[in-house]
């Protein structure tokens, strides 16, 4: 593993802690109401908000939502990606041709306001977001797949497992797609960071579930509450800074995959 | 000629799909189509209703109706906003005037900061200043636009006062207008500064592998000579790509960044509509923004058959 590789894994290990047990990291209960607008203090690490929520405690259970909205749009946009790109890499032809063309219409659609505009028809809820995330974002996996696949569909044992009269489907999911793990996963995790980067933008236009406060939908309460003209730095910066912080640890791990990247220094 | 045939007809079919969204959507969710037609804040008479509904043509079958709202778009007619009360396509034409400027300055500048950054970046690695354009680069583009623009407000604007905090009047004249823009293009090209280095980045290492820059090298030229003259002008080619269909991503950035600095811009408009559930001016907007990132995928391909003749013969 590369050194980006390792302080990413660090960090996005700590956050996926915090993620699976906000209870015993959290000092208060995210719904218990304090003195609101208290400064950071010895009470409050990071201060409450205007409903005198404990931020600290917000931040810990909100990484919980980011988080799984970020894995679970990645994950169903990689598995379209996925599967597109194998069925037109393996088979060729008109079929090819039909799904490239359809990759490269979705690829040029402008996704967040579609997004926007279907989240204020059908509702804020992290379901649609999800849905919609995997609808339109698996368009560039599906191209790296279909290129690798390209590759592997002319060597030995594909064609071996094709002369003995396996399946087409069989050798698509056994044979070619175990190949493609290390392709499709730094495109995943990059993935992740895409769709938390999306989430954050769409909740802070107010289309956020505001029934599970992730960090976006914390960020667009500061700012619509007026934290920014009253100076309240604790009330917009803590969400924002785990966002980013969260967003470059998939990052770092993504790109550090790729050959392109390549953070090696010595050649 | 197949080339040729086949990116106009993906234009052709993008522009279709997304027609197809703002078609279907308000006409196929469930509740009443005239709520979701006029958008559910904005208050009709009775007699309205039924003239809509006629002028709508919501009695006639889906076909009918469709090919209607074809017409209606060749026309430029995109509907009418019954929350602010004028023709949609005139209200985008006058926030786009805000818009598109400050996002094309951004692009400009985003690529003349970022390429170069980029192509020394990936020409000699092992550099402090190369592996901290990279790491500088990701970090940048780790961080939401519109998260930016708020530490950027709070800092130059409201603890030092050197911006102003709040929106541009169209008539403030050209000084006022660059001041209250500064800002929100510094931050947005810094974005797309950050995006195409990584990018370009990527391209140059590429392209060190072929075999013309060790030539180039071998003749005796300079490292810097053998980037700047050889190795920037094929490796920009995947960066004229990849700015085009980039473009529907800066765009929606730029909405986010002009709601935290109140520019009354396209973002402006997207989340006053979001708030007042406008549904014609969001679907206008939509295809506006669609329109705009084909026109620039379009203007992509061409620039890329000027720089690289391969193409040109090709096509």
């Amino acid at each position: 593993m590369r050194r980006p590789e390792i302080l990413g894994s660090i960090v996005l290990a700590a956050f996926l802690i915090m993620a699976v047990a906000p209870g015993t990291f959290a000092p208060q209960d995210p719904y218990t109401r304090f003195t609101p607008y208290t400064p950071p203090g010895s009470d409050h690490l990071l201060g409450t908000n205007d409903m005198g929520h404990d931020i600290l405690s917000e931040l810990i259970y909100g990484s919980r939502v980011s988080l799984f909205v970020g894995f679970a749009s990645a994950l169903l946009a990689t598995m379209v990606g996925g599967i597109v790109g194998i069925v037109a890499g393996y088979c060729r032809g008109g079929i090819e041709d039909l799904l490239m063309g359809f990759t490269d219409i979705i690829l040029m659609l402008p996704w967040i306001p579609v997004i926007i505009i279907l989240a204020v028809f059908l509702g804020p809820g992290i379901w649609i977001f999800i849905l919609i995330f995997g609808a339109f974002a698996w368009t560039s996996i599906a191209r790296i797949i279909r290129s690798k696949v390209l590759q592997i569909r002319e060597s030995g044992f594909v064609q071996s497992a094709r002369c003995l009269g396996f399946p087409t489907w069989y050798i698509m999911a056994e044979e070619i797609g175990p190949n493609l793990f290390h392709i499709a996963f730094p495109q995943c995790m990059l993935l992740v960071a895409s769709a938390m980067i999306t989430e954050a933008s769409v909740s802070f236009i107010g289309l956020g579930d505001p029934s599970m406060k992730s960090w976006g939908v914390m960020l667009s309460f500061a700012f619509t509450k007026g934290a920014l003209i009253n100076g309240m730095w604790w009330w917009y910066l803590p969400p924002g800074i785990a966002i980013s912080i969260c967003v470059m640890a998939f990052a770092l791990i993504g790109y550090s995959r790729e050959k392109w990247v390549n953070f090696e220094v010595r050649e | 000629m197949h080339i040729t045939f086949y990116r106009w007809s993906r234009y052709f079919f993008s522009l279709f799909f997304t027609i197809c969204i703002s078609f279907l959507l308000p006409r196929l969710m469930p509740g009443d189509p005239i709520a979701n037609m006029i958008g559910q804040s904005a208050h009709v008479s009775d007699a309205t209703i039924i003239e809509l509904r006629q002028e709508l043509g919501l009695d006639l079958p889906l076909p009918e109706q469709f090919l209607q709202y074809l017409v209606n778009i060749a026309h430029f007619d995109l509907g009418y906003s019954y929350t602010l009360h004028a023709p949609v396509s005139s209200i985008i034409m006058e926030r786009m005037a805000l818009t598109i400027p400050f996002v094309g300055i951004a692009i400009v500048i985003g690529i003349i900061l970022g390429v170069p950054l980029g192509a020394l970046a990936g020409m000699s690695r092992s550099k402090k200043t190369s592996i901290l354009a990279t790491y500088g680069s990701i970090a940048l583009s780790s961080a939401p636009p519109y998260f930016l623009s708020l530490i950027a407000l709070s800092i130059l604007s409201f603890n030092f006062g050197l911006f102003p905090l709040k929106g541009v009047s169209a008539t403030a004249g050209i000084i006022p207008w660059i001041h209250h823009l500064i800002l929100p293009i510094a931050v947005l090209s810094s974005c797309i500064a950050a995006r195409n280095c990584l990018i370009m980045r990527g391209s140059v290492i590429q392209e060190t592998h072929e075999h013309y820059p060790l030539y180039a090298k071998a003749k005796g030229l300079t490292e810097r000579m053998v980037l700047f003259q050889h190795i920037v002008k094929n490796a920009s080619l995947p960066l004229i790509t990849q700015v085009a269909l980039d473009v529907g991503f800066i765009l929606s950035g730029a909405l986010f960044i002009e709601i935290v600095f109140s520019l009354p811009g396209m973002g402006m408009l997207t989340y006053d509509a979001v708030l007042s559930r406008d549904y014609p001016i969001l679907e206008g907007s939509l295809l506006v923004i669609a329109i705009m990132v084909i026109l620039t995928n379009i203007a992509a391909d061409i620039i890329y058959g000027v720089i690289d003749p391969r193409i040109r013969w090709q096509g």
